[in-house]
């Protein structure tokens, strides 16, 4: 019987990294996936959208350049070859990851893992022994209980990847991340997009006035708040809005984005704590059972790759010596890759008044940088904004609406992680011309001294 | 012209003054002799006075800063006057030794400029504990002189500080953690805060006290003490009749004649004087390679002060009569406990006596006052039977004596000698006094 250091099950950005992680470290490891490997992430989440995101880009550029002298006869999307370049794209970072897997001489096997007890995987018959096992399953879209939901036209987000011609019309249902980052890309295509939001605001992590000017910003998206579907017809969606008004709405295409529920089904007979948002986990991703771990959507403590990715570091450093390393959540930046983008990280001026955490903040126009302002016009929406604490001036959140917000918030995150104040970030010398300068201005406006 | 004022040479022993608090600021007005700050030497606390007139421009240590003698603590002149910051450490020194003892002089700034140096920490040291949060009065030496150096603050940083821990942790009044909960294992500000008693935390579970002046001379001459001696105690019980009946005499005496104040105490250190002109072998310091016995008992009286245990020395001890004795200990003693008694009053014992008798202890093991080789422990009187000349079972007065000795200069039978003889002395203290 083949007797390994870790058993990683699952794929995805937490498994994958966990697996080669300790690869790399010269431990045995084997990686168990069930379909391909990626997971959501490579398969049916970040990347495959980030595809369809950059033609949709390409085209909305086209024909909205007329301002910057592009003047395009006759643009046309395929959709068809936008989905190839998808399909072509998830097949080069799969094989991507498999050759990783080579190098950091993880052993791979596909097929459904039974997990029999904390030491001992079953994969396809085969019975694998191991010290360690990292669970990393990941989570799949929930399907809410709405009368209609299972019609053949009510797509989640896996299928609706699947995709090879664009929509006419689609109504998306929940505002968060994924249903903004689909009602962006296929507005920007020219799909009528309707977004109903059961809240009063999109984007539940995002600071309020940067989802308002987001939604100012999508021209081309109805988006119907505080609104709750009732039913999903063959041709309609019917919801209440605000007013409790019952209305209903034509389309022929529904998207569910109404969340994640954690992939735990299996580890039951293990005797691990599960509760509604996923395995229980401490901050070092430590199950209740001492040699089980769990890491990215599986635990439901941050549903992103990148989190998932350092959950799996942190999993792998405290089985294989680094005890003290623990998983800090307190600086991880979301972004949604929307048309402005919009990135953040760390707290938003809301969630520092609920911590009763006194803050300062200071928001810029993106109109104020000349980068920003060339590039897309003296019209264009756009917003920096910096929360500093107000005793200590440690830069405790920065959020972004505009261009490169994607790319630059990882600069708010090596800020908060070293706990910078804005009186050490006025010492850094940033780029000019570029968008990122306006952090730099917001801290100086915050205090002005030298 | 600016003048500087020096912390004042205190005797001959006194090598630094640790700065208690100032009692002026940058701005206010002194006069020739007005007290600047108090000073703690390694036993007393002095106060410095200015010895220039003028405007205070600069302090140019903190208090709690450990300043060597005849270097410049304050720069006094005109109002708005451009000064020059003192020079270098080493040509202070070299000045020093060739100034006045005893007073503060004053002496031009030289042209040499360098920023201040920290005393007690070199400069390096000073910019590492800057730089690093670390405070200095919390860091233990190994410079020359008990300087702190670099080494010993960057011994002391663990991981290093984010921006906002090291603010916090130079305010003071919080422990650093070796490994914070920061990336790299960086120390953050809430790991700072969570070693902060604060007022919304009510109960703190510990309060460090930063180990500093008195406390901390007395930690290291402890651990000096047991680390370089080999020291053994034993003990006995002294008939103390004779001490109580003369205490009752005493007491009972014509006002005029001065004697109502002797203690029991007093008539111990009178007996124990006594006994040591007779065993010079006790009233003697080890030095390594020699012991050093001394003609005259200087006997060194352990007190409990509220800073802390200091040893007001008793000149002469032997020479005295009971009452210049017990007169002498009692001025040395109040001087100790206020703070006032000169450094030179506070060391050079040949032999300490430790009295806990008044809180009832019967017995225990003093530690020796190195380098000298021996001390009494002095316990309370308690009836005790004994075997009188008859055969029969008395019941009498005793008093417990502890007494320590250096096994590297003294041996136990001479030592048990020495503890016989005085037990017998301090049985027959009324026949001693009138030796």
């Amino acid at each position: 019987m083949e007797r390994y250091d870790l058993i990683v099950i699952g794929s995805g950005p937490g498994g994958y990294i966990a697996a080669q992680r300790a690869g790399t470290l010269g431990k045995r490891v084997l990686l168990v996936e069930e379909k391909e490997l990626g997971g959501v992430c490579t398969n049916v989440g970040c990347i495959p959208t980030k595809s369809l995101l950059a033609g949709a880009k390409r085209y909305k550029s086209a024909i909205d350049g007329t301002a910057f002298g592009l003047e395009v006869e006759k643009a046309h999307f395929n959709y068809a070859t936008a989905a190839a370049h998808k399909d072509e794209t998830v097949k080069t970072l799969r094989s991507g990851i498999e050759f990783l897997m080579k190098s950091s001489k993880v052993e791979v096997v596909f097929g459904r893992a039974e997990v029999r007890d904390p030491h001992t995987v079953v994969v396809a018959e085969a019975v694998y022994q191991t010290d360690h096992l990292i669970i990393a399953t990941g989570s799949r879209p929930a399907l809410p209980p709405i009368p209609g939901a299972d019609a053949p036209h009510v797509l989640t987000s896996d299928e609706i990847l699947a995709l090879t011609e664009r929509p006419e019309s689609l109504v998306i249902i929940g505002g968060g991340v994924i249903g903004v980052e689909f009602a962006s890309l296929f507005s920007m295509i020219g799909t009528r997009i309707t977004v109903i939001e059961m809240m009063d605001e999109i984007l539940p992590m995002a600071d309020a006035e940067f989802a308002k000017l987001l939604r100012r910003e999508m021209k081309g998206v109805e988006f119907l708040l505080g609104s709750t579907v009732e039913r999903i017809g063959e041709k309609s969606v019917t919801y209440t809005n605000k007013k409790g008004e019952r209305k209903e709405i034509e389309s022929t295409m529904v998207l569910l984005s109404v969340g994640r529920v954690p992939n735990v089904e299996g580890f039951e007979a293990l005797g691990l704590d599960i509760d509604r948002s996923g395995i229980r986990v401490n901050d070092r991703m430590q199950t209740n059972l001492p040699t089980v771990w769990a890491v990215g959507d599986v635990n439901g403590r941050s549903l992103l790759a990148h989190s998932a990715s350092r959950m799996a570091e942190v999993a792998v450093a405290n089985i294989f010596g680094k005890k003290e390393m623990r998983m800090r959540y307190h600086a991880i930046p979301t972004v949604v890759y929307s048309n402005p983008e919009v990135a953040g990280c760390g707290l938003t001026e809301d969630e520092a008044k609920r911590l009763s955490i006194p803050v300062k903040s200071q928001t810029i126009q993106m109109r104020s940088s000349g980068r920003f302002i060339a590039e897309e016009g003296k019209r264009a929406g756009g917003l920096v904004k910096v929360i500093a604490h107000q005793e200590s001036g440690a830069i405790v959140g920065i959020h972004l609406l505009g261009s490169y917000a994607s790319e630059n918030i990882w600069g708010a995150a090596a800020l908060i992680e070293a706990e910078l104040r804005v009186q050490d970030v006025k010492e850094i010398v940033f780029p000019h011309p570029s968008v990122n300068e306006l952090i730099k201005e917001a801290c100086f406006q915050l205090d002005p001294s030298l | 012209m600016a003048e500087q004022v020096l912390m004042p040479k205190q005797g001959n022993t006194v090598e630094s003054c640790i700065i208690v608090e100032w009692n002026v600021k940058v701005g206010d007005t002194v006069e020739v002799g007005t007290v600047l700050c108090s000073a703690e030497t390694d036993k007393s606390t002095i106060d410095v006075e200015s010895t220039a007139a003028g405007t205070i421009l600069a302090l140019l240590y903190e208090e709690g800063d450990d300043v060597p003698v005849m270097l410049p603590i304050a720069i006094v002149g005109e109002e708005g006057e451009q000064f020059e910051m003192p020079q270098t450490e080493g040509q202070v020194e070299e000045k020093a030794s060739e100034a006045q003892p005893q007073t503060a002089v004053a002496v031009a700034p030289e042209p040499e400029v360098v920023r201040v140096a920290a005393q007690g920490a070199s400069p390096r040291a000073r910019n590492a504990a800057q730089s690093q949060g670390v405070r200095l009065d919390t860091l233990g030496a190994s410079g020359p002189k008990g300087r702190i150096i670099e080494r010993d603050v960057l011994a002391a940083v663990g991981e290093p500080l984010s921006p906002v821990a090291k603010a916090a942790a130079l305010q003071g009044g919080s422990v650093i953690p070796a490994r914070g909960s920061g990336i790299g294992g960086r120390v953050v500000g809430a790991d700072l805060a969570a070693s902060v008693s604060s007022e919304t935390a009510p109960q703190a579970e510990f309060v460090d006290i930063p180990l500093k002046g008195i406390r901390k001379i007395t930690a290291e001459r402890m651990m000096q003490s047991i680390s370089t001696t080999c020291q053994f105690t034993m003990t006995a019980w002294a008939d103390a009749r004779a001490l109580k009946r003369l205490r009752a005499q005493f007491k009972a005496a014509r006002s005029e004649l001065g004697l109502g104040g002797i203690t029991i105490g007093d008539l111990v250190l009178y007996a124990t004087a006594k006994t040591l002109v007779e065993y010079p072998s006790h009233n003697a310091h080890f030095l390594g390679d020699k012991t050093r016995q001394f003609s005259s008992v200087d006997l060194g009286i352990a007190t409990d002060t509220p800073r802390g245990l200091l040893v007001p020395v008793l000149r002469f001890s032997e020479r005295m009569s009971l009452r210049e004795l017990s007169d002498a200990s009692k001025t040395l003693i109040s001087k100790a406990r206020e703070g006032k008694a000169q450094p030179d009053e506070l060391s050079g014992s040949t032999f300490t006596v430790s009295n806990v008798g008044a809180f009832g202890i019967e017995g225990f093991t003093p530690v020796l006052n190195v380098p000298e080789v021996a001390i009494l422990g002095v316990g309370t009187i308690t009836v005790k039977p004994v075997e009188d000349e008859d055969g029969d079972i008395i019941f009498t007065d005793q008093i417990s004596l502890s007494l320590t000795v250096d096994h590297q200069a003294v041996d136990g039978a001479e030592a048990a000698r020495f503890l016989r003889t005085l037990s017998d002395n301090i049985a027959a203290i009324d026949l001693l006094l009138a030796l």
